[in-house]
């Protein structure tokens, strides 16, 4: 319970010093706000797409279904993810841009992310439980994986984009404020933290339901049976 | 209260009803873990 509580901390004191205490980027203004919360959500995001398709990896070389779990749960924490990272994204977009979507790369890039793992979900709930539906959506994640990097990192800066990549310097560069640093970092290691806390549940609750499903589908007890046997 | 103040204590709410809700989640999968 005390790393519950440090995660709630980290992240309620990143967002309530990323408010209050850390000086806003004299370009953004008060939308400086806004990237406390979408960074880290775009990177946990990507965190769990590859988390996904490592367990989609691992389910193929040795079918534990344990590993099915993760990569599905990875999955929809992912689309999680990518859909705050979105929301948050637009209304940057609105303040800062004028217009909710404007079919930036950076935008299209992440929609089409976000409708391939989509397919994923549908291809996952299309098939019946069990290791056909976990051998195919492994197959299927670690595909989608491979236009991941291509999509968050390549495409984006290959087009002329409106996105600001460059208006939060590197670390490299040294020159981010580092009371913005201090609430940038907490704000990704809570977030990551957090995901992995969800993720653990979600692989406990998919355990759980298989264990629930073969306990329904277990024959009636052989010793009851054998009793009815002998009664006639 | 400004607007930062508004969507810093609407943040915090959010966040904090979210982790209620995950640590009840967590009791629950305990006890059904145990069962």
């Amino acid at each position: 319970m005390a790393l519950r509580l440090l995660l709630w901390l980290v992240i309620a004191g990143g967002l309530a010093a990323g408010f209050a205490w850390a000086p806003l980027v004299p370009v953004l203004g008060a939308t400086t706000h806004v990237l406390y919360l979408h960074v880290p959500a775009a990177f946990v995001a990507f965190i769990a797409l590859g988390w996904s398709m490592l367990h989609s990896v691992l389910y193929l070389a040795r079918r534990d279904m344990r590993h099915d779990d993760h990569a599905a749960g990875a999955a929809e924490l992912g689309i999680l993810f990518c859909v705050v990272a979105t929301i948050s994204g637009s209304l940057w977009a609105k303040a800062q841009w004028g217009s909710y979507w404007n079919w930036d790369p950076r935008e299209t890039s992440i929609f089409f992310v976000l409708l391939i793992y989509a397919a994923y979900l549908a291809l996952r709930g299309a098939l019946e439980d069990g290791p056909r539906r976990a051998r195919l959506s492994a197959l299927y994640s670690v595909l989608a994986f491979v236009t991941a990097p291509f999509l968050f990192f390549v495409v984006p800066r290959l087009y002329a984009s409106l996105h600001p990549s460059p208006i939060l310097p590197s670390r490299e560069q040294g020159s981010m404020d580092p009371r913005i640093r201090v609430c940038f970092d907490a704000m990704l290691v809570g977030f990551t933290g957090l995901f992995f806390w969800m993720l653990n549940l979600r692989v406990r609750l998919g355990a759980l339901a298989r264990r629930h499903a073969e306990v329904e589908l277990e024959p009636p007890d052989s010793a009851v049976a054998a009793a009815g046997r002998g009664t006639r | 209260m400004n607007g930062n103040g508004v969507v810093l204590g609407v943040s915090l709410l959010a966040w904090t009803l979210l982790f209620l809700y995950l640590v009840r989640l967590e009791r629950r999968v305990k006890e059904l873990e145990k069962r």
